[in-house]
């Protein structure tokens, strides 16, 4: 059964929509907002429930001439990553007013929150590639606003900008690749299909043989790869995600446990059928695996609750890299099964780290302890989660991890990878002993004795407790029933993520299997090694302080500190405030680049003269050659006007002689006035200039260089028409009488053909008035001046003027 | 430069460009020329008046209004006038754009008729692109004018 079009599209919609309310709701609701929003996730959530069980594309022309399409493709997969955005979104709602009770900028918060929200369930449901491009990059920017929502704080502004640069720079890396493969696919699925994933999907076979052949097989893979990395935070990239912990708290709990940063992952499993291969295999798995591992061990040396959680985050997202990296089946359902695990318990940790910060009034670790006696409901959420997180049976997170296990041990059988076989499993087991240290750690805080400088910790508002307990209840539900879980969604999941899906089962396991032991294996030593976590968490977090290398952090302000200082370096050296410079730089660059473009393109070879020069063109030429050499030996100012205009008028000359009346007319034209404004000036401009030997030179290899582009220029695009003039032109010629009524073509051309060309001249021209206009207004206000800093003009004797022929020498 | 040849010369060939300069403008859409050519024409005549009278001439001499030295040049009447002109001109130019949109045609469609039976020309030809190349022409002079005088004044 197909889905419904009004629907989906309402319930994508029905976010943004509230989004642009939201000061209306503010208006009305004050702090309220957040139930109203729970209302509109709820709505977004019935919505798309009513969709259950049901798959294919619906979709609205959008821009029919490129064939994109506002496409949504409903199915397993799909839904339950929109169900979760849309569910864990209206807890986050819930959860929002307590929490941000007396902040400012409300508005803002739930505006961004709304079109976050929206913009995920766009990304779940869009099937054009296009229109998953621009709901991936609008969670980007949801997100920016979010994690820079104290304005005031240097902090959260540092980690806004880094996890925008971060995540649309990697989008960017997306957007090529989705360019690459509409490629391919407008080549063997025809061009309707261009930016259709579905489609795509659909001849996944086709679609991989033709990227192999056509050598794009893995330039698409590895720039999906850095995309959809970069969004969930895989290393090396992963820092911008314990960074963005400065957000607040349930922002957190929505952008890395449940939704923004999962988008990536499920982006890996939407494509997994389509590029499923060894490399993808070596790709994924090595990537999620090293992820896994680095952010475990990093999150072991957190000293603060949230970024504990959100390390954490990043490493179990390297879990679910990993899992989809797998080739096996068992890899999918590891996937897919650890995505809705990792959103119940990461959420309600989150939440729980939210009710901790707000009433003990602190998140370091260590000042924390023995809460149970404060807040037991929330203890009592924290234990089924955190040991979820660590994966001990029988909670949820013990399955999905069990299905990694034996994803990692499977490997070996699908693809002869060598060592790598022995190596993934070995990685996978000490990976996850870090996550059970730090699970274990997150919830001492509840346990153990409280410390002496914890001061009076209140009970939790109900608002605060409702979500996380709603997610932890659903922990425990899967927990005790898994395969009802997975007979629900999971199973629709694996099927749209898996090449060769089966009926899963899980449960507790009940004769040994390699996973089995390798589970053992990880809560054996995890416990073991928990007494020593104390020495563990010094031992890493020395590491960074003594060789800063080592961390990420390191890099990206290195990296970025680094650009910005070049940008400034290279701004001063082309941006001086002088003309002279400003005309070299421009110059020189046009050169290099047509030359440049000309033999990338290999237009340059050697081209037959096919000008008939008769001997009034030669005399013409001669006499426009030595009035070229007269200007550059003209003593004074004067002389050097004349003798160019006298080029001038020779080309003129020129022109009328290769039949070209307009143009010398123009040119006739144009030349008496620049001599006419050339003369005004002259008196202004100094008798005499003092030039040293090395301007001149750069002076003089730069109007070689110059001349030497315009000429090879000419050559080429004269020589690039072996019979006669192109299509283009012969059309203008033919259809200037019937469809302009004028035997000028190019008057026709101008006002007719190219009307657009002329009206954006004219604005040229307009503005080119109105900008003398106000430069010469400042400058009688004494504002002007913007011009050379600290005088140090060489070019010109003291006391010339120094802002009139900068802006006098550009008027024609 | 305002030596007499000067002025005697530019009294004689000034109004011969300026007549020159229109109907360049006219015959444009059929023969060489056009908005941009006349516009251009146009302003070297008035370019010449500068020359052969100085700046002050058109103010003071066809205004006659007097010049208040302490005055910065874009305040003068002469320069007001240049600078509605490039503005009417680039709005001509935008609305003649538009007005086929009534029509139903996209934007800056042109077209033309052929009116037959007039007296003298037997038939005439009116291009709608000849309010365009007006527009053209009225940004050329205003914008060209104003840069010239305010240039030149300083």
């Amino acid at each position: 059964m197909s889905p419904d079009l009004a629907i989906v599209i309402a319930a994508v919609a029905l976010p943004f929509v509230a989004a642009a309310l939201t000061p209306v709701f503010f208006r009305v609701l004050g702090e309220g907002t957040g139930f109203a929003g729970t209302a509109v996730a709820l709505t977004s959530f019935g919505l798309l429930a009513t969709q259950y069980g049901r798959e294919g594309v619906v979709g609205l022309p959008w821009i029919p001439s490129r064939n994109i399409a506002l496409q949504f493709y409903v199915d397993g997969w799909a839904l339950l990553f929109a169900l979760l955005a849309c569910g864990i979104g209206a807890l986050i709602f819930t959860y929002s007013p307590a929490y941000m009770h007396g902040e400012s900028g409300l508005v803002r918060y739930y505006a961004a929150l709304f079109a976050f929200m929206g913009s995920i369930v766009g990304v779940a449901l869009a099937a054009d590639l296009i229109a998953i491009f621009l709901f991936w990059e609008l969670t980007s920017l949801a997100s920016f606003v979010l994690i820079g929502y104290y304005t005031a704080d240097d902090s959260s502004q540092y980690a806004a900008r880094m996890a925008m640069f971060i995540t649309v720079g990697g989008g960017l890396f997306l957007l090529v690749g989705f360019l690459l493969l509409s490629v391919v696919a407008s080549d063997i699925l025809g061009t309707g299909a261009a930016f259709d994933l579905t489609a795509m999907l659909e001849n996944s076979d086709a679609m991989q043989a033709a990227l192999r052949d056509r050598g794009l097989f893995l330039p698409v893979l590895g720039l999906l790869a850095i995309g959809a990395g970069t969004k969930s935070a895989q290393v090396p990239l992963h820092f911008w995600l314990p960074n963005a912990m400065a957000a607040p708290t349930p922002v957190s709990a929505f952008l890395h446990s449940a939704t923004m940063v999962k988008v990536g992952v499920y982006f890996v499993g939407r494509t997994r059928p389509m590029l499923v291969s060894a490399e993808w295999l070596f790709l994924f798995a090595t990537l999620g695996l090293t992820t896994m591992t680095v952010c475990a061990i990093l999150a072991v040396a957190s000293t603060d609750i949230k970024e504990l959680l959100a390390y954490s985050t990043a490493s179990h997202l390297g879990l679910m890299i990993a899992g989809f990296g797998f080739t096996s089946v068992y890899g999918a359902e590891a996937g897919v099964f650890h995505l809705l695990n990792h959103a119940l318990f990461k959420a309600a940790l989150f939440l729980v780290a939210g009710i901790v910060a707000h009433e003990a009034g602190t998140r370091e670790i260590d000042e924390l302890g023995g809460l149970r006696h404060d807040l037991p409901i929330t203890a009592a959420i924290t234990t089924v989660v955190a040991l979820s997180m660590a994966g001990i049976p029988p909670f949820n997170g013990f399955y999905s991890k069990e299905l990694l296990f034996e994803a990692a041990v499977e490997a070996s059988h699908h693809h002869d990878i060598g060592i790598l076989g022995w190596l993934y499993p070995a990685v996978a087991v000490f990976g996850s002993i870090f996550t059970v240290l730090y699970s274990l750690k997150f919830l001492s805080l509840f346990f153990g004795n409280r410390p002496d400088g914890l001061g009076q910790v209140h009970r939790p508002p109900i608002t605060l407790l409702i979500p996380p307990a709603v997610l932890g209840l659903l922990a425990a539900f899967v927990s005790v029933d898994p395969q009802q879980a997975v007979d629900l969604i999971v199973q629709s999941g694996l099927e749209a993520t898996a090449v060769d899906p089966h009926e899963m089962h899980v449960g507790i396991p009940t004769s040994y299997s390699p996973a089995l032991g390798m589970s053992a294996v990880t809560i054996g030593i995890g416990l073991l090694a928990y007494p020593a976590y104390g020495r563990l968490h010094d031992g890493i977090r020395a590491i960074p302080s003594a060789v800063p290398q080592v961390g990420a952090n390191w890099w990206y302000d290195t990296v970025v500190d680094g650009l910005s200082d070049e940008g400034r370096r290279f701004a001063e050296t082309v941006h001086n405030g002088m003309l002279r410079t400003y005309a070299t730089w421009t110059l020189g660059a046009t050169c290099a680049l047509a030359l440049a473009g000309f033999v990338a393109a290999g237009a340059i070879e050697p081209t037959a003269l096919g000008l008939e020069v008769t001997v009034p063109i030669a005399l013409v030429l001669l006499v426009a050659v030595i009035g070229g050499v007269a200007v550059v030996t003209s003593e004074s100012h004067i002389a050097g006007v004349l003798t160019l205009s006298i080029l001038g008028f020779m080309v003129a000359i020129f022109y009328i002689l290769a039949s070209a009346p307009d143009l010398a007319l123009t040119q006739l034209v144009v030349e008496t006035l620049v001599l006419l404004i050339f003369l005004l000036v002259i008196e202004e401009i100094p008798e005499y200039y003092e030039v040293g030997i090395g301007r001149v030179a750069r002076d003089a290899v730069l109007s070689v260089a110059v001349g030497a582009t315009a000429f090879v220029t000419v050559l080429v695009t004269t020589g690039a028409r072996p019979d006669g003039p192109t299509e283009i032109a012969r059309g203008y010629a033919e259809q200037a009488v019937p469809l302009g009524g004028g035997t000028n073509i190019v008057n026709v051309t101008l006002v007719d053909f190219r009307g657009f060309d002329t009206l954006g001249e004219l604005a040229v021209v307009a503005l080119a008035a109105i900008s003398i206009l106000t430069l010469v207004a400042m400058r009688g206000r004494d504002e002007g001046r913007i011009g050379p800093r600290g005088g140090d003009r060489p070019d010109e004797p003291a006391g010339a003027r120094s802002d009139g022929e900068p802006s006098g020498g550009d008027d024609e | 430069m305002t030596t007499v040849i000067m002025r005697t010369t530019a009294r004689a060939i000034v109004p011969i460009i300026l007549v020159v300069a229109i109907s360049l403008f006219f015959e444009g859409h059929n023969l060489p020329g056009g908005g941009f050519i006349g516009g251009v024409l146009t302003v070297t005549a008035f370019a010449i008046i500068y020359m052969a009278f100085g700046l002050d001439f058109l103010e003071r001499g066809i205004l006659g209004r007097d010049v208040d030295p302490g005055k910065g040049p874009s305040r003068d009447r002469v320069v007001v006038a240049y600078r509605r002109l490039f503005a009417y001109g680039f709005a001509i130019a935008v609305v003649s754009g538009l007005v086929p949109l009534l029509f139903g045609q996209p934007f800056l469609s042109q077209t033309f008729v052929i009116l037959e039976g007039i007296p003298i020309y037997d038939h005439l030809e009116v291009a709608s692109a000849l309010a365009f190349d007006f527009g053209v022409y009225c940004v050329v002079v205003g914008g060209l004018l104003t840069i010239l005088s305010v240039v030149g004044a300083e």
